[in-house]
């Protein structure tokens, strides 16, 4: 055994200092050691500057700095750039890059009237301005934040943190200055006279997984969660794989071992508490009233010693199922035989057994009326920070239980410096990476943006921008970006609106037969891609063809519906009854995210799971997608009030409801092949259901609608729903 | 291709073709590559004959060539959630029978960390005896509880390995590190790995499929076969046991298949439309997807639909009625391997046996036996009689073993125990009647021939003609294997 460890071990080596010699670079001993020749010289690692903005001989084309950087490329490849796209295809682009919704067939038409030179600019102010825009981009945001409404691992028990999801959506809305939205994030709670909303952002790294499982060690998984939020920092702000460096010095990046636990160290001091969101007075009165409760609980064994006998018994009744469903408190405290429960535990287990066995209607009676005036108190999830700090220890190997030296909190050298100060804290941290020095927050966040308006940054490992990832296509612009970023004192808006004014992001997005060969995955950018819509947009989009959408903004997460049994896959069969009313029809950002059992429309189209941070989706193209779409009943549900709607809304022709329904779905007016295509398929429609009383009784005609004409439409509305353009920005 | 060949697009309206015809030939040539998927499925067998040889599978996830010659084509695991008792069921101790109630010498324990370690039991480090009854089996001789009845009639089929060894004693990232080789959340299961790796040769049915049994979902749920970083095409698909196999495997209540036929149709040609006219491959992939949902709106009905088994075949399962059971799910996994697809998971819960209402090493341990038993042993019968087992791996086993210490809640079990346990083994290129490893006299530690996780990962993919050091995928700035940077062939398991 011990020789073949040995062995290993030594291999292990051999292959790692082979790999590192392989890159030209060479291997040290000691501490802090085995960092690349000089580090310094990577180009992340070096401040961006603005290089001048690039002459071209296409001087009619670009708009702004971004396309003459754009520009100088292509011309040096000697290709031109794509035409700008149709102004309705531009329009819907706009709609659904900056608001995730599509425009209405009057937005689109209105927009074709207008003739002035800016009306493409305006448009672009009108929907930086809307409050969807927020909606849009903070779930951009979320991902980053691996946000979902459950705790995660095998119980994914729901918790209340959507404060947190309201706060990112309109912080977005009103352009709160990016450095100021990650220090508020990072270390809102140590803002000196720190308000609710910046206790409340701080949300952000108490999206962690909560392991509640039975015989847990509490300090392991509390340790994973720190390892967690290294690993998010690490991606979201800086570009760089720093997890890697838990375990060993970082392979490839100038991050040793030491310096990994020195930053885990500003992270190692949170108290993670939950705090009311409520005026003083209500929180008293909801105290006082909790009190009386327990009180009168506490109450019951002093009147009947038998009580303690009763719950005993009570307990050794439950099945597995029903104690799993108790609150990780109550199972703990069944772990302990009744005589060797602490007195507080002895409680815990009493308050569960009076409120919920049947046998105390009576007393469940009582409390129900004790507690009827109890205030509703909304919850948030935030950081607070330890008085006694935690000493910090290097962990050998990534294992908590082997402490190697003690550390201090500090950042890697390659970086830019922290401020002097002995007492440094998780605002120190924050600070300094918001901090204009720092290379990378500015490259990494502009590039991020990108991504969302081309499909790929221009550094396509849009989260390592460390010596193993993807050099950049275009450096000199996306410096000028990151320095764009900061001059416009860190506006996201301002970034948003220099994107999309450029030409680049003008132009049209079909595929180019002369790039084939020189440029087959559009990295120069002489068009733009076709980029299929985010899971969330698919559902929006819906909702808004069939206009079925409720425009509400924040709140509580909502159940629209989802297909039977979905709860049950997870360990712990959680509980999802369908939203009535106008939640039903919420925007899918608004669906409450359970991590076991996220709603399967979303999973289907590749929203992530929330388990670690997500700066990038994935785009699949699979059946399981055409299922839901087709059969999924919600989208079912579209496509039948989507039908209605054209029977109602529109003249009476059919050619006018074709054009009403394309323009619902895909904001432009059918081609003559594409009207005849639906119009066949619409009278074979009223021809075979004519003969089917089944599929007419089914239809569920609205009244004074023809029913058979009714299902035929909704036939035609099933086939706009699915085409792949409704699914997709050109 | 100078001209659309309109005979390739049956079913497509005139207006279509001509559409075709008329505008950006370039690129609809081009895409007819992409096409080649679809156009084939509506083909006769003539006409795929005369299909180019070139076209590339428009799905995704069609069969690829492996690495090396594979001894298994498909995968079959059986997969106890909970960590099945080896002491009790397939690693015979009579040393530990003997010294039932005394306490495990403290040269076990050094250094080791437990399950519930922070909370006391009584006994927590007594050693227990089993109290079943074990008996050798078959030509080999390996020795079986009296649990098995029906399992202990395949010793000769299978090949016991009672070293495995894993990392991790939580059940949630335990199960996370025997399906994806890590104990964190967003890396690709395995079946994602092999269906990445050699695709599926099923047209109509995903190729790495699911299925559960017992009352509730195995801890952590979908992440265990998740594709992380994969495309979601190689994720699991779970048919579920109950109504639709798959989610909206069903079409809206009164759309029949012709209608949707024709809305799919419709689709279809609208799309095509819409590829002429942006020359965006994705639009080929997706017609493609649209029909291979259609086809599975009919083929996994017919999947789950047992009508036409003989008598003697739902006999040797134990299938009695119409009711979801694991031995069902056993005889799906025939029928879905059948069908050509790669990798199937069968779930069964709960084999968690702490001591605790529900986990008890007596009546409850005895429940999860006989719900697996028959069905287990079937299978492997089944697929030997079909000519099936030579070439599908057959796995069984769970994510850790259990203590040879003794738990006390209100009866008795055994804790979480990672140093030792056992899984075994059939088919597809592992020997017949064989044992691997061997663990110290109390079943504490393995004494010979470990087989960790990693090196079970690594045999598995070799078996399938996958080398686990070069299926790899790029993400986040390196390059990620099933295996880590771990995975050792354990070459005594080969054939």
């Amino acid at each position: 055994m011990v020789a073949k460890m040995t062995t290993r071990f030594f291999l292990y080596l051999t292959r790692w200092s082979l790999s590192l010699v392989a890159f030209g670079l060479t291997v040290t001993m000691g501490a802090d050691s085995n960092k690349p020749a000089n580090p310094a010289k990577h180009w992340a690692f070096i401040p961006p500057r603005r290089a001048p903005v690039p002459t071209v001989s296409m001087t009619a084309w670009p708009r702004n700095a971004i396309d003459r950087f754009v520009l100088a490329r292509l011309e040096k490849e000697k290709i031109k750039p794509a035409p700008e796209a149709d102004r309705v295809t531009l329009m819907r682009r706009l709609y659904l890059d900056l608001i995730g919704l599509p425009p209405t067939p009057s937005e689109v038409e209105a927009f074709l009237k207008e003739s002035t030179p800016d009306s493409y600019e305006r448009l672009v102010e009108r929907l930086l301005e809307s409050p969807h825009h927020g909606e849009r981009w903070g779930r951009w945001w979320l991902d980053v934040a691996r946000y979902a409404d459950s705790n995660g691992y095998s119980i994914d028990a729901p918790r209340t943190i959507w404060r947190y999801r309201d706060w990112v959506v309109d912080a977005l809305n009103r352009d709160l200055p990016f450095d100021e939205f990650v220090v508020s994030q990072l270390a809102g709670d140590l803002l000196p006279e720190a308000t609710l909303e910046q206790k409340i952002a701080t949300g952000f790294h108490r999206n962690t997984q909560i392991n509640q499982e039975g015989g847990i060690d509490k300090e392991q998984f509390r340790i994973e969660s720190v390892f967690d939020r290294l690993a998010t920092t690490g991606s979201a702000f800086l570009g760089l794989t720093i997890g890697c460096a838990q375990c060993h010095d970082h392979k490839f990046d100038p991050i040793t071992q030491k310096e990994y636990y020195r930053l885990f160290a500003f992270f190692n001091n949170a108290d993670e508490p939950e705090i009311p969101i409520a005026s003083a007075d209500q929180i008293s009165q909801a105290e006082r009233i909790e009190a009386e409760g327990s009180a009168y609980i506490k109450k019951l064994p002093e009147k009947d010693p038998m009580v303690w006998g009763q719950m005993v018994a009570w307990e050794q009744s439950l099945t597995p199922a029903q104690r799993q469903a108790l609150s990780q408190q109550v199972r703990e405290a069944f772990d302990f035989a009744f005589e060797k429960r602490t007195d507080e535990q002895k409680q815990v287990v009493l308050t569960a057994y009076v409120e919920q066995a049947p046998a105390n209607r009576v007393h469940q009676t009582a409390l129900a009326r004790i507690r009827r005036q109890r205030p509703k108190i909304e919850t948030a999830m935030v950081m607070r920070e330890l008085r006694q700090p935690r000493d910090t220890h290097l962990f050998v190997k990534g294992d908590f239980t082997r402490h190697g030296e003690k550390v201090t909190p500090g950042v890697p050298a390659v970086l830019h410096p922290l401020p002097p100060g002995d007492k440094l804290n998780r605002l120190d941290f924050a600070r300094w990476l918001a901090s204009a020095e720092n290379p990378l927050l500015a490259r990494v966040a502009v590039n991020r943006l990108w991504q969302q308006y081309f499909g790929k940054g221009i550094v396509e490992t849009e989260n390592d921008f460390g010596s193993q990832g993807a050099r950049p296509s275009h450096p000199e612009l996306l410096d000028w970006l990151a320095m764009e970023l900061t001059s416009q004192g860190w506006s996201l808006k301002a970034m948003h609106r220099l994107i999309v004014n450029s030409a680049a992001y003008r132009q049209s997005s079909h595929a180019r037969v002369d790039l084939e060969t020189i440029d087959p995955n559009n990295r120069l950018l002489a068009r733009q891609n076709r980029l299929r819509l985010d899971a969330e947009v698919v559902r929006d989009v819906g909702l808004a063809a069939s206009g079925l959408l409720t425009q509400k903004l924040g709140g509580p997460p909502v159940f629209p519906p989802q297909p039977d049994g979905v709860m049950s896959l997870g360990q712990v069969k959680r509980e999802w009854r369908t939203s009535p009313g106008a939640d039903r029809y919420r925007r899918a950002l608004y669906t409450f995210f359970f991590r076991a059992t996220p709603h399967p429309a979303l999973v289907v189209f590749d929203a992530p799971d929330s388990f670690s941070t997500c700066t990038r989706r994935m785009r699949s193209n699979t059946p399981l997608q055409a299922l839901t779409l087709l059969n999924d009943g919600a989208f079912y549900e579209f496509a039948r009030v989507l039908a209605a709607r054209v029977l109602t809304e529109s003249e009476r022709s059919d050619a006018e409801r074709f054009r009403y329904a394309f323009h619902l779905c895909v904001a432009r007016s059918p081609t003559v092949q594409e009207v005849q295509r639906l119009n066949d398929l619409l009278h074979t429609e009223l021809n075979e259901l004519r003969l089917q009383p089944e599929a007419i009784r089914t239809a569920k005609a609205p009244e004074g609608a023809d029913p058979v004409e009714f299902a035929a439409w909704t036939t035609v509305a099933r086939v706009l729903l699915n085409l792949d353009e409704t699914i997709t920005r050109e | 291709m100078n001209d659309v060949n309109t005979n390739l697009l049956p079913g497509m309206n005139p207006p279509m073709n001509h559409l075709l015809r008329g505008t950006r030939r370039h690129f609809f040539s081009r895409c007819m590559v992409g096409l080649g998927g679809i156009a084939l499925a509506s083909l006769s067998g003539q006409q795929r004959l005369l299909a180019s040889q070139e076209m590339k599978p428009a799905h995704p996830s069609a069969a690829k060539p492996s690495h090396h010659p594979a001894r298994a084509k498909r995968v079959i695991y059986l997969f106890m959630a909970g960590g099945p008792s080896q002491l009790d069921l397939w690693d015979y101790k009579p040393k530990l029978g003997e010294l039932n109630g005394q306490p495990i010498p403290d040269s076990y324990l050094a250094g080791k960390r437990f399950a519930f370690m922070d909370t006391s039991f009584k006994d927590r480090s007594k050693l227990l005896g089993t109290k079943r009854q074990f008996a050798r089996h078959g030509q080999s001789g390996a020795w079986v509880s009296e649990l098995f009845p029906h399992m202990a009639t395949i010793v000769d089929d299978i090949t016991l390995v009672k070293s495995c060894a894993a990392n991790l004693f939580n059940h949630a990232p335990a199960k996370l590190f025997m399906n994806t080789g890590s104990g964190q959340f967003g890396r690709p299961s395995m079946g994602s790995w092999v269906t990445y790796g050699i695709g599926s040769e099923s047209e109509n049915l995903p190729g790495f499929v699911v299925l559960q049994s017992g009352p509730r979902g195995p801890r952590g749920g979908g992440v265990n076969w998740a594709s992380g970083f994969l495309p979601t095409n190689f994720q699991g698909v779970p048919l579920r046991s109950g109504g639709d196999p798959i989610l909206n495997l069903r079409t809206p209540e009164g759309i029949d298949l012709p209608r949707q036929r024709r809305t799919i149709e419709a689709v279809r040609d609208l799309n095509l439309a819409r590829l002429v006219e942006t020359g965006d491959s994705e639009i080929s992939t997706r017609i493609a997807a649209y029909e291979m949902a259609y086809r599975m709106q009919s083929s996994a009905p017919e999947l789950i639909d047992v009508s036409g088994e003989s008598k003697a075949t739902l006999a040797l399962y134990g299938i009695q009625d119409e009711q979801p059971s694991f031995a069902r799910n056993c005889l799906l996994a025939r029928r879905l391997v059948e069908r050509g697809v790669r990798f199937v998971q069968l779930y069964h819960t709960n084999w968690d046996s702490h001591g605790g209402p529900g986990e008890s090493l007596e009546g409850d341990l005895e429940k999860v036996c006989r719900d697996v038993d028959q069905g287990c042993a079937a299978l492997v019968k089944d697929l030997k009689a079909r000519g099936l087992l030579e070439d599908t791996l057959v796995i069984w086993g769970g994510e850790f073993g259990r203590t040879p210490m003794g738990e006390s809640r209100e009866k008795t079990g055994r804790n979480h125990h990672i140093d030792a346990f056992t899984t075994w083994f059939a088919g597809g290129g592992v020997k017949a009647g064989a044992v691997l490893g061997e663990t110290d006299e109390l079943g504490f530690g393995v004494v010979r021939d470990r087989a960790h996780v990693h090196d079970l990962h690594a045999t598995i993919l070799h078996l399938l003609g996958l080398d686990h050091t070069k299926l790899v995928f790029r993400f986040q700035g390196r390059e990620f294997r099933l295996t880590d940077v771990e995975g050792e062939l354990l070459t005594k398991l080969l054939a």
